[in-house]
Protein backbone atom coordinates (compact mmCIF):
# COMPACT_ATOMS: atom_id res chain seq x y z
CA UNK A 1 0.00 0.00 0.00
CA UNK A 2 1.49 3.57 -1.09
CA UNK A 3 0.48 5.30 1.99
CA UNK A 4 1.47 2.76 4.49
CA UNK A 5 4.83 2.74 2.26
CA UNK A 6 4.87 6.75 2.79
CA UNK A 7 4.31 7.23 6.58
CA UNK A 8 7.00 4.18 6.76
CA UNK A 9 9.14 6.09 4.43
CA UNK A 10 8.57 9.33 6.72
CA UNK A 11 9.04 7.28 9.87
CA UNK A 12 12.56 6.38 8.89
CA UNK A 13 13.73 9.97 7.97
CA UNK A 14 15.85 11.13 10.79
CA UNK A 15 14.00 13.87 12.97
CA UNK A 16 15.73 17.58 12.13
CA UNK A 17 15.42 18.42 15.94
CA UNK A 18 13.31 15.60 18.18
CA UNK A 19 10.71 13.40 17.47
CA UNK A 20 7.96 15.61 18.51
CA UNK A 21 7.54 17.13 14.92
CA UNK A 22 7.88 13.55 13.06
CA UNK A 23 5.11 12.23 15.51
CA UNK A 24 2.86 14.81 14.99
CA UNK A 25 3.24 14.38 11.31
CA UNK A 26 2.59 10.88 11.80
CA UNK A 27 -0.28 11.32 13.88
CA UNK A 28 -2.23 13.46 11.13
CA UNK A 29 -1.18 11.00 8.13
CA UNK A 30 -2.56 8.01 10.46
CA UNK A 31 -6.06 9.61 10.64
CA UNK A 32 -5.74 10.43 6.65
CA UNK A 33 -4.54 6.62 5.95
CA UNK A 34 -7.31 5.34 7.70
CA UNK A 35 -9.95 7.38 6.22
CA UNK A 36 -8.67 6.42 3.06
CA UNK A 37 -8.74 2.87 3.13
CA UNK A 38 -11.58 1.98 2.64
CA UNK A 39 -11.44 -1.31 0.53
CA UNK A 40 -8.98 -2.19 3.06
CA UNK A 41 -11.27 -2.24 6.11
CA UNK A 42 -13.96 -3.34 4.36
CA UNK A 43 -12.14 -6.76 4.27
CA UNK A 44 -10.91 -6.89 7.94
CA UNK A 45 -12.77 -8.87 10.58
CA UNK A 46 -16.09 -6.45 11.64
CA UNK A 47 -14.64 -5.75 15.70
CA UNK A 48 -11.44 -4.43 13.94
CA UNK A 49 -13.19 -2.66 11.18
CA UNK A 50 -13.43 0.52 13.19
CA UNK A 51 -12.55 4.16 12.39
CA UNK A 52 -10.47 5.17 14.96
CA UNK A 53 -7.44 7.14 14.43
CA UNK A 54 -3.82 6.30 16.50
CA UNK A 55 -4.72 9.30 18.51
CA UNK A 56 -8.50 8.22 19.22
CA UNK A 57 -6.46 5.20 20.20
CA UNK A 58 -4.35 5.99 22.49
CA UNK A 59 -6.69 9.19 24.29
CA UNK A 60 -9.31 6.48 25.13
CA UNK A 61 -6.85 4.01 26.59
CA UNK A 62 -5.01 6.99 28.48
CA UNK A 63 -8.85 7.23 30.08
CA UNK A 64 -9.39 3.84 30.95
CA UNK A 65 -5.84 3.89 32.60
CA UNK A 66 -6.92 6.64 34.63
CA UNK A 67 -10.20 5.19 35.34
CA UNK A 68 -8.52 2.50 36.77
CA UNK A 69 -5.76 4.17 38.71
CA UNK A 70 -8.38 6.12 40.47
CA UNK A 71 -10.17 2.79 41.77
CA UNK A 72 -7.00 1.31 43.07
CA UNK A 73 -5.94 4.93 44.63
CA UNK A 74 -9.65 5.46 46.24
CA UNK A 75 -9.43 1.76 47.00
CA UNK A 76 -5.95 1.59 48.94
CA UNK A 77 -6.71 4.90 50.83
CA UNK A 78 -10.18 3.26 52.22
CA UNK A 79 -9.95 2.25 55.61
CA UNK A 80 -10.17 -1.52 56.67
CA UNK A 81 -11.20 -1.94 52.94
CA UNK A 82 -8.50 -3.96 51.42
CA UNK A 83 -7.32 -7.27 53.93
CA UNK A 84 -3.69 -6.55 54.99
CA UNK A 85 -1.81 -9.21 53.16
CA UNK A 86 -3.42 -8.15 49.65
CA UNK A 87 -2.48 -4.48 49.71
CA UNK A 88 0.39 -5.30 47.72
CA UNK A 89 -1.15 -6.36 44.95
CA UNK A 90 -3.75 -3.93 44.75
CA UNK A 91 -0.25 -1.23 45.17
CA UNK A 92 1.22 -3.42 41.93
CA UNK A 93 -2.05 -2.94 39.87
CA UNK A 94 -1.83 0.94 40.54
CA UNK A 95 1.74 1.07 40.36
CA UNK A 96 1.13 -0.39 36.51
CA UNK A 97 -1.71 1.76 35.64
CA UNK A 98 0.29 5.02 36.72
CA UNK A 99 3.01 3.25 34.49
CA UNK A 100 0.85 3.25 31.92
CA UNK A 101 -0.96 6.19 32.05
CA UNK A 102 2.94 8.07 31.66
CA UNK A 103 3.61 6.33 28.78
CA UNK A 104 0.15 7.05 27.33
CA UNK A 105 0.57 10.54 28.40
CA UNK A 106 4.16 10.90 26.57
CA UNK A 107 2.89 8.96 23.45
CA UNK A 108 0.42 12.20 23.15
CA UNK A 109 2.40 14.79 24.03
CA UNK A 110 5.20 13.41 21.75
CA UNK A 111 2.43 13.56 18.59
CA UNK A 112 1.97 17.33 19.32
CA UNK A 113 -1.14 16.94 21.04
CA UNK A 114 -2.19 17.65 23.62
CA UNK A 115 -3.50 15.49 27.25
CA UNK A 116 -7.08 16.09 28.13
CA UNK A 117 -7.66 16.98 32.01
CA UNK A 118 -8.77 14.04 33.77
CA UNK A 119 -12.50 13.89 34.91
CA UNK A 120 -13.21 13.34 38.66
CA UNK A 121 -14.05 9.90 38.38
CA UNK A 122 -17.18 8.69 40.85
CA UNK A 123 -17.45 4.89 41.50
CA UNK A 124 -20.75 4.95 42.90
CA UNK A 125 -22.21 5.25 39.16
CA UNK A 126 -23.86 8.84 40.19
CA UNK A 127 -21.83 10.33 37.80
CA UNK A 128 -21.45 13.29 40.36
CA UNK A 129 -24.65 14.11 40.88
CA UNK A 130 -26.05 13.44 44.33
CA UNK A 131 -29.31 13.12 42.94
CA UNK A 132 -28.80 10.58 40.43
CA UNK A 133 -29.24 6.94 41.44
CA UNK A 134 -26.36 4.66 43.15
CA UNK A 135 -25.58 2.03 40.37
CA UNK A 136 -22.11 0.43 42.71
CA UNK A 137 -23.16 0.77 45.94
CA UNK A 138 -20.23 0.26 48.71
CA UNK A 139 -17.66 -0.22 46.30
CA UNK A 140 -14.96 1.50 48.82
CA UNK A 141 -16.88 -0.12 51.95
CA UNK A 142 -17.44 -3.47 51.11
CA UNK A 143 -14.50 -5.58 49.83
CA UNK A 144 -16.79 -8.12 47.66
CA UNK A 145 -18.00 -5.56 45.50
CA UNK A 146 -14.59 -3.44 45.27
CA UNK A 147 -13.66 -6.35 43.84
CA UNK A 148 -16.57 -7.39 41.50
CA UNK A 149 -15.64 -3.40 40.22
CA UNK A 150 -12.45 -3.87 39.53
CA UNK A 151 -12.83 -7.08 37.88
CA UNK A 152 -15.39 -5.64 35.13
CA UNK A 153 -13.21 -2.73 34.37
CA UNK A 154 -9.92 -4.73 33.65
CA UNK A 155 -11.96 -7.44 31.73
CA UNK A 156 -12.82 -3.88 29.88
CA UNK A 157 -9.49 -3.08 29.75
CA UNK A 158 -8.30 -6.10 28.06
CA UNK A 159 -11.05 -6.01 25.59
CA UNK A 160 -10.25 -2.43 25.09
CA UNK A 161 -6.88 -2.82 24.24
CA UNK A 162 -7.52 -5.55 21.96
CA UNK A 163 -10.28 -3.21 19.16
CA UNK A 164 -7.23 -0.51 19.65
CA UNK A 165 -4.02 -2.55 19.03
CA UNK A 166 -4.52 -2.72 15.22
CA UNK A 167 -6.12 1.01 15.03
CA UNK A 168 -2.30 2.13 15.41
CA UNK A 169 -1.09 3.06 11.96
CA UNK A 170 2.43 3.96 11.22
CA UNK A 171 3.71 3.39 14.36
CA UNK A 172 5.52 -0.07 15.09
CA UNK A 173 6.96 0.23 18.57
CA UNK A 174 3.75 1.81 20.26
CA UNK A 175 1.84 -1.21 18.86
CA UNK A 176 4.31 -3.43 20.57
CA UNK A 177 4.05 -1.29 23.81
CA UNK A 178 0.04 -1.57 23.60
CA UNK A 179 0.29 -5.17 23.16
CA UNK A 180 2.65 -5.65 26.09
CA UNK A 181 0.13 -3.41 28.33
CA UNK A 182 -2.90 -5.72 27.47
CA UNK A 183 -1.14 -9.00 28.72
CA UNK A 184 -0.74 -6.65 31.69
CA UNK A 185 -3.87 -5.88 32.12
CA UNK A 186 -5.16 -9.66 31.37
CA UNK A 187 -2.63 -10.77 34.01
CA UNK A 188 -4.25 -7.91 36.48
CA UNK A 189 -7.73 -9.59 35.17
CA UNK A 190 -6.61 -13.03 35.91
CA UNK A 191 -5.28 -12.10 39.62
CA UNK A 192 -8.40 -10.14 40.61
CA UNK A 193 -10.79 -12.74 39.44
CA UNK A 194 -8.74 -15.59 41.41
CA UNK A 195 -8.99 -13.63 44.43
CA UNK A 196 -12.59 -13.12 44.09
CA UNK A 197 -12.72 -17.13 43.77
CA UNK A 198 -10.91 -16.99 47.01
CA UNK A 199 -13.72 -15.57 48.51
CA UNK A 200 -16.26 -18.11 47.78
CA UNK A 201 -17.62 -16.22 43.81
CA UNK A 202 -17.88 -18.95 41.23
CA UNK A 203 -15.29 -17.15 38.42
CA UNK A 204 -12.75 -18.62 36.38
CA UNK A 205 -9.20 -16.59 35.94
CA UNK A 206 -11.29 -16.06 31.92
CA UNK A 207 -14.32 -15.20 31.15
CA UNK A 208 -16.66 -18.45 31.22
CA UNK A 209 -20.09 -19.03 30.90
CA UNK A 210 -19.45 -21.34 34.21
CA UNK A 211 -19.12 -18.00 35.59
CA UNK A 212 -22.10 -16.48 38.12
CA UNK A 213 -22.61 -13.02 36.38
CA UNK A 214 -22.47 -10.14 38.28
CA UNK A 215 -25.89 -8.57 39.42
CA UNK A 216 -26.14 -4.77 38.14
CA UNK A 217 -29.65 -2.81 37.79
CA UNK A 218 -30.47 -1.91 34.33
CA UNK A 219 -28.80 1.34 34.02
CA UNK A 220 -25.56 -0.05 34.31
CA UNK A 221 -25.91 -2.91 31.86
CA UNK A 222 -23.18 -0.83 29.70
CA UNK A 223 -20.57 -2.08 31.95
CA UNK A 224 -21.98 -5.52 31.82
CA UNK A 225 -21.75 -5.48 28.33
CA UNK A 226 -18.20 -3.89 28.08
CA UNK A 227 -16.81 -6.48 30.46
CA UNK A 228 -18.38 -9.87 29.53
CA UNK A 229 -20.96 -9.05 26.74
CA UNK A 230 -20.10 -11.05 24.08
CA UNK A 231 -17.58 -13.60 25.79
CA UNK A 232 -19.67 -16.31 24.89
CA UNK A 233 -18.58 -16.37 21.37
CA UNK A 234 -17.74 -19.48 19.57
CA UNK A 235 -17.91 -18.54 15.98
CA UNK A 236 -14.46 -17.17 15.27
CA UNK A 237 -14.20 -15.60 11.91
CA UNK A 238 -11.03 -17.30 9.68
CA UNK A 239 -12.33 -15.47 6.55
CA UNK A 240 -14.62 -12.59 5.25
CA UNK A 241 -17.24 -15.50 4.54
CA UNK A 242 -16.94 -18.84 7.13
CA UNK A 243 -15.81 -19.28 10.78
CA UNK A 244 -13.40 -22.03 12.09
CA UNK A 245 -14.84 -25.60 11.60
CA UNK A 246 -15.81 -26.55 15.26
CA UNK A 247 -17.75 -29.30 15.02
CA UNK A 248 -15.29 -31.14 12.43
CA UNK A 249 -12.19 -30.22 15.05
CA UNK A 250 -12.51 -30.75 18.21
CA UNK A 251 -13.52 -34.63 18.03
CA UNK A 252 -13.28 -37.50 20.85
CA UNK A 253 -12.11 -39.59 18.14
CA UNK A 254 -9.04 -37.58 18.34
CA UNK A 255 -8.70 -36.68 21.24
CA UNK A 256 -9.32 -33.14 20.91
CA UNK A 257 -12.94 -32.43 22.10
CA UNK A 258 -12.81 -30.00 24.99
CA UNK A 259 -15.97 -28.84 27.54
CA UNK A 260 -18.50 -26.89 25.92
CA UNK A 261 -17.09 -23.67 27.98
CA UNK A 262 -13.97 -24.01 26.48
CA UNK A 263 -14.12 -23.31 22.78
CA UNK A 264 -15.51 -19.70 23.88
CA UNK A 265 -12.87 -19.35 26.97
CA UNK A 266 -10.10 -19.71 24.68
CA UNK A 267 -10.64 -16.74 22.74
CA UNK A 268 -11.36 -12.80 24.81
CA UNK A 269 -13.63 -10.82 22.56
CA UNK A 270 -12.36 -7.21 21.76
CA UNK A 271 -15.35 -4.84 22.20
CA UNK A 272 -15.57 -1.84 20.24
CA UNK A 273 -15.07 2.09 21.17
CA UNK A 274 -18.61 3.33 21.49
CA UNK A 275 -19.52 0.13 24.01
CA UNK A 276 -16.54 0.43 26.41
CA UNK A 277 -17.35 4.37 26.25
CA UNK A 278 -21.02 4.02 26.92
CA UNK A 279 -18.94 2.27 30.20
CA UNK A 280 -16.60 4.72 31.05
CA UNK A 281 -19.14 7.23 30.96
CA UNK A 282 -20.72 5.91 33.86
CA UNK A 283 -17.87 6.89 36.35
CA UNK A 284 -17.71 10.68 35.28
CA UNK B 1 -5.70 0.03 9.55
CA UNK B 2 -2.46 -1.30 10.44
CA UNK B 3 -0.72 -3.08 7.65
CA UNK B 4 2.82 -4.46 7.90
CA UNK B 5 3.08 -5.58 4.43
CA UNK B 6 5.48 -3.05 3.63
CA UNK B 7 8.07 -4.99 5.69
CA UNK B 8 10.11 -6.71 2.68
CA UNK B 9 11.15 -9.78 4.53
CA UNK B 10 8.18 -10.54 5.48
CA UNK B 11 5.56 -10.25 2.58
CA UNK B 12 3.77 -13.21 2.55
CA UNK B 13 5.29 -15.34 0.30
CA UNK B 14 3.23 -17.69 -2.19
CA UNK B 15 3.78 -21.00 -0.49
CA UNK B 16 0.70 -22.53 -2.29
CA UNK B 17 1.04 -26.44 -1.69
CA UNK B 18 4.53 -26.17 -1.20
CA UNK B 19 5.76 -28.97 1.51
CA UNK B 20 5.22 -27.55 5.32
CA UNK B 21 8.05 -28.82 6.88
CA UNK B 22 11.34 -27.89 5.28
CA UNK B 23 14.63 -29.08 5.80
CA UNK B 24 16.75 -26.60 7.02
CA UNK B 25 19.40 -24.62 5.43
CA UNK B 26 20.96 -24.43 8.99
CA UNK B 27 24.35 -25.32 8.26
CA UNK B 28 25.61 -25.96 11.73
CA UNK B 29 24.44 -29.10 12.47
CA UNK B 30 26.82 -29.36 16.07
CA UNK B 31 24.52 -26.24 17.60
CA UNK B 32 21.23 -27.47 19.87
CA UNK B 33 19.26 -24.60 18.15
CA UNK B 34 19.86 -23.14 14.74
CA UNK B 35 18.48 -19.79 13.62
CA UNK B 36 19.38 -18.61 10.35
CA UNK B 37 19.93 -14.88 11.82
CA UNK B 38 18.76 -11.79 10.66
CA UNK B 39 19.53 -11.83 7.17
CA UNK B 40 18.22 -14.05 4.14
CA UNK B 41 20.23 -16.46 2.68
CA UNK B 42 20.10 -19.02 -0.30
CA UNK B 43 18.89 -22.03 1.31
CA UNK B 44 21.01 -25.22 0.72
CA UNK B 45 20.22 -29.00 0.54
CA UNK B 46 21.02 -30.14 4.53
CA UNK B 47 22.67 -32.99 5.63
CA UNK B 48 20.63 -33.44 8.88
CA UNK B 49 17.32 -34.56 8.31
CA UNK B 50 16.46 -33.71 11.99
CA UNK B 51 17.06 -30.11 11.51
CA UNK B 52 13.46 -28.27 10.85
CA UNK B 53 13.29 -24.80 9.72
CA UNK B 54 10.02 -23.16 9.94
CA UNK B 55 8.37 -21.35 6.84
CA UNK B 56 9.35 -18.07 6.42
CA UNK B 57 6.74 -15.18 6.85
CA UNK B 58 3.35 -15.23 8.92
CA UNK B 59 2.85 -18.96 7.91
CA UNK B 60 6.08 -19.35 9.94
CA UNK B 61 4.69 -17.61 12.75
CA UNK B 62 1.32 -19.81 12.72
CA UNK B 63 4.12 -22.51 12.80
CA UNK B 64 5.44 -21.14 16.08
CA UNK B 65 2.40 -20.46 17.83
CA UNK B 66 1.12 -23.97 17.27
CA UNK B 67 4.50 -25.66 18.64
CA UNK B 68 3.59 -23.43 22.16
CA UNK B 69 0.34 -24.88 21.89
CA UNK B 70 1.62 -28.00 21.50
CA UNK B 71 3.98 -28.00 24.41
CA UNK B 72 1.37 -26.87 26.97
CA UNK B 73 -1.52 -29.11 25.56
CA UNK B 74 0.93 -32.35 25.53
CA UNK B 75 2.02 -31.23 29.41
CA UNK B 76 -1.61 -30.87 30.52
CA UNK B 77 -2.85 -33.37 29.07
CA UNK B 78 -0.44 -35.25 31.20
CA UNK B 79 -1.49 -33.55 34.26
CA UNK B 80 -5.06 -34.41 33.11
CA UNK B 81 -4.48 -37.90 32.77
CA UNK B 82 -2.19 -38.94 36.06
CA UNK B 83 -2.82 -35.88 38.51
CA UNK B 84 0.04 -36.07 40.98
CA UNK B 85 -2.16 -36.62 44.40
CA UNK B 86 -1.57 -33.62 45.96
CA UNK B 87 -3.08 -31.30 43.42
CA UNK B 88 -6.37 -30.32 44.89
CA UNK B 89 -9.66 -31.07 43.44
CA UNK B 90 -10.00 -27.64 42.46
CA UNK B 91 -6.40 -26.74 40.43
CA UNK B 92 -7.14 -29.81 38.78
CA UNK B 93 -10.49 -28.31 37.12
CA UNK B 94 -7.86 -25.37 36.60
CA UNK B 95 -5.54 -27.77 34.19
CA UNK B 96 -8.39 -29.31 32.72
CA UNK B 97 -9.60 -26.03 31.86
CA UNK B 98 -6.42 -24.67 30.65
CA UNK B 99 -5.95 -27.90 28.62
CA UNK B 100 -8.70 -27.45 26.83
CA UNK B 101 -7.74 -23.89 25.84
CA UNK B 102 -4.37 -25.50 24.65
CA UNK B 103 -6.15 -28.18 22.78
CA UNK B 104 -8.51 -25.05 21.04
CA UNK B 105 -5.56 -22.93 20.36
CA UNK B 106 -3.18 -25.57 19.07
CA UNK B 107 -5.82 -27.22 16.39
CA UNK B 108 -6.92 -23.48 15.30
CA UNK B 109 -3.42 -22.98 14.41
CA UNK B 110 -3.58 -26.00 12.67
CA UNK B 111 -6.35 -25.22 10.91
CA UNK B 112 -4.92 -21.43 10.19
CA UNK B 113 -1.98 -23.16 8.74
CA UNK B 114 -3.37 -25.90 6.62
CA UNK B 115 -7.90 -25.42 6.52
CA UNK B 116 -7.37 -28.91 5.05
CA UNK B 117 -5.62 -30.55 7.71
CA UNK B 118 -4.45 -33.32 5.02
CA UNK B 119 -0.49 -32.78 5.78
CA UNK B 120 1.41 -33.58 8.54
CA UNK B 121 2.55 -30.47 10.08
CA UNK B 122 5.84 -32.24 11.67
CA UNK B 123 6.92 -36.05 11.30
CA UNK B 124 5.21 -38.87 12.97
CA UNK B 125 7.55 -39.06 15.34
CA UNK B 126 7.60 -35.43 16.47
CA UNK B 127 6.69 -34.69 20.12
CA UNK B 128 7.46 -32.55 23.11
CA UNK B 129 9.20 -34.45 25.76
CA UNK B 130 7.86 -34.38 29.11
CA UNK B 131 10.95 -36.19 30.42
CA UNK B 132 12.43 -33.13 32.33
CA UNK B 133 9.30 -32.17 33.59
CA UNK B 134 8.58 -33.83 37.35
CA UNK B 135 4.79 -34.10 36.84
CA UNK B 136 4.02 -36.72 39.57
CA UNK B 137 4.43 -33.54 42.15
CA UNK B 138 1.74 -30.59 42.63
CA UNK B 139 5.13 -28.24 42.56
CA UNK B 140 6.80 -30.36 40.12
CA UNK B 141 3.48 -29.84 37.67
CA UNK B 142 3.29 -26.00 38.78
CA UNK B 143 7.00 -25.02 37.64
CA UNK B 144 6.76 -27.06 34.40
CA UNK B 145 3.30 -24.39 34.09
CA UNK B 146 5.05 -21.41 34.59
CA UNK B 147 7.95 -21.90 32.80
CA UNK B 148 5.64 -22.31 29.60
CA UNK B 149 3.16 -20.02 30.22
CA UNK B 150 5.84 -17.13 31.02
CA UNK B 151 7.36 -18.32 27.77
CA UNK B 152 4.06 -18.14 25.88
CA UNK B 153 2.42 -14.98 26.98
CA UNK B 154 6.28 -13.28 26.49
CA UNK B 155 6.08 -14.49 22.83
CA UNK B 156 3.01 -13.06 21.75
CA UNK B 157 3.36 -9.70 21.43
CA UNK B 158 6.55 -9.63 19.50
CA UNK B 159 4.93 -11.90 16.35
CA UNK B 160 1.22 -10.31 16.85
CA UNK B 161 2.74 -6.60 14.94
CA UNK B 162 4.52 -8.69 12.34
CA UNK B 163 0.64 -10.52 10.69
CA UNK B 164 0.04 -8.23 7.66
CA UNK B 165 -2.99 -7.83 6.37
CA UNK B 166 -3.70 -10.19 4.23
CA UNK B 167 -3.79 -12.46 7.36
CA UNK B 168 -6.05 -9.66 9.59
CA UNK B 169 -8.10 -13.36 10.15
CA UNK B 170 -5.09 -15.25 11.85
CA UNK B 171 -3.95 -12.01 13.50
CA UNK B 172 -7.40 -11.35 14.86
CA UNK B 173 -7.65 -15.03 16.60
CA UNK B 174 -4.02 -14.92 17.79
CA UNK B 175 -4.54 -11.56 19.84
CA UNK B 176 -7.60 -13.03 20.97
CA UNK B 177 -5.75 -16.39 22.10
CA UNK B 178 -2.87 -13.95 23.73
CA UNK B 179 -4.60 -12.55 26.82
CA UNK B 180 -5.96 -16.07 27.45
CA UNK B 181 -2.06 -16.93 27.22
CA UNK B 182 -1.21 -13.96 29.64
CA UNK B 183 -4.19 -15.19 32.23
CA UNK B 184 -2.82 -18.54 32.04
CA UNK B 185 0.65 -17.43 33.34
CA UNK B 186 -0.99 -15.07 36.01
CA UNK B 187 -3.28 -18.07 37.05
CA UNK B 188 -0.41 -20.49 37.44
CA UNK B 189 2.01 -17.53 39.23
CA UNK B 190 -0.99 -17.49 41.97
CA UNK B 191 -1.08 -20.97 42.21
CA UNK B 192 2.46 -21.32 42.68
CA UNK B 193 2.98 -18.16 45.03
CA UNK B 194 -0.22 -16.09 45.70
CA UNK B 195 0.56 -12.57 44.62
CA UNK B 196 3.29 -13.02 42.32
CA UNK B 197 1.05 -12.37 39.19
CA UNK B 198 2.91 -9.83 36.78
CA UNK B 199 5.89 -9.12 39.18
CA UNK B 200 8.95 -7.74 38.48
CA UNK B 201 10.09 -11.47 37.00
CA UNK B 202 7.79 -10.93 33.96
CA UNK B 203 6.43 -7.29 34.08
CA UNK B 204 9.33 -3.67 33.40
CA UNK B 205 8.97 -0.33 35.02
CA UNK B 206 6.97 0.56 32.75
CA UNK B 207 4.38 -1.85 33.71
CA UNK B 208 4.87 -3.29 30.23
CA UNK B 209 5.44 -7.41 30.05
CA UNK B 210 8.72 -8.75 29.43
CA UNK B 211 9.10 -10.13 26.00
CA UNK B 212 10.73 -12.92 24.31
CA UNK B 213 12.06 -13.31 20.89
CA UNK B 214 11.12 -16.54 19.08
CA UNK B 215 15.01 -17.32 19.15
CA UNK B 216 14.73 -17.07 23.25
CA UNK B 217 12.00 -18.64 23.26
CA UNK B 218 12.98 -21.51 20.60
CA UNK B 219 16.23 -22.04 23.06
CA UNK B 220 14.13 -22.51 25.85
CA UNK B 221 12.37 -25.21 24.36
CA UNK B 222 14.77 -26.57 22.23
CA UNK B 223 15.90 -29.68 25.01
CA UNK B 224 12.39 -31.04 24.96
CA UNK B 225 11.92 -31.55 20.88
CA UNK B 226 15.14 -33.68 20.93
CA UNK B 227 16.23 -35.23 18.72
CA UNK B 228 14.91 -32.25 16.63
CA UNK B 229 16.36 -28.98 15.95
CA UNK B 230 13.76 -26.24 15.04
CA UNK B 231 14.75 -23.14 13.43
CA UNK B 232 13.25 -20.39 12.59
CA UNK B 233 14.40 -16.71 10.15
CA UNK B 234 13.98 -13.48 11.75
CA UNK B 235 13.31 -10.66 9.07
CA UNK B 236 15.42 -7.70 7.99
CA UNK B 237 15.49 -5.28 10.39
CA UNK B 238 16.63 -2.58 8.44
CA UNK B 239 13.43 0.34 8.71
CA UNK B 240 14.37 2.15 11.82
CA UNK B 241 10.84 2.31 12.86
CA UNK B 242 11.20 -1.29 12.82
CA UNK B 243 12.02 -2.86 15.72
CA UNK B 244 12.48 -6.51 14.03
CA UNK B 245 10.93 -9.59 14.85
CA UNK B 246 13.97 -11.15 16.56
CA UNK B 247 14.08 -7.73 19.46
CA UNK B 248 12.41 -7.77 22.34
CA UNK B 249 10.71 -5.00 24.60
CA UNK B 250 11.48 -2.64 21.44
Amino acid sequence: MKLISLLDHLAATPASSSAAPRRDVLAQLGRAAVAALPLALGALPAAAATQDSTLDAVLQLLQLERLQAALYTQGLAATGLIPAAQTADFQRLLSHQSQHIAFLTQTVQGAGSTVPTAPTFDFSGRRNAAANPELFPAVFTNYDNFLALAQQIEDLGVRLYQNHVFNIVSDFRLVRAVLRMQSVEAQHSAHVRGLRRSRGATVSNWPSDKDTVIARPAAAQALTAAATGGEANVLQPVSVSTTLPSASIFLVRDNTAVQDAALAEAFDEPISTAVAQAALNLFF
Amino acid sequence: MSDQSHLPAWREQSLGRRLFLQVSAASAASAALVVAGCSSSTPTPAADTNQIALPQGNKGLLYYAYLLALAKSTTYQKVVDSPPGDLPAAERAIFADMRDHEVVHRETLKYLIDPTRATALFPADFAFSLTRFTLTSRAGVLAAALQLEDLAAAAYPVILPFFNSTNAYARALLLKMSTVLARHAATVRDLLTPGSFANGTVVDASGQLITKTPTEVLTALAPFWTPYVLSITCPDTSPSSDPGLCTANG
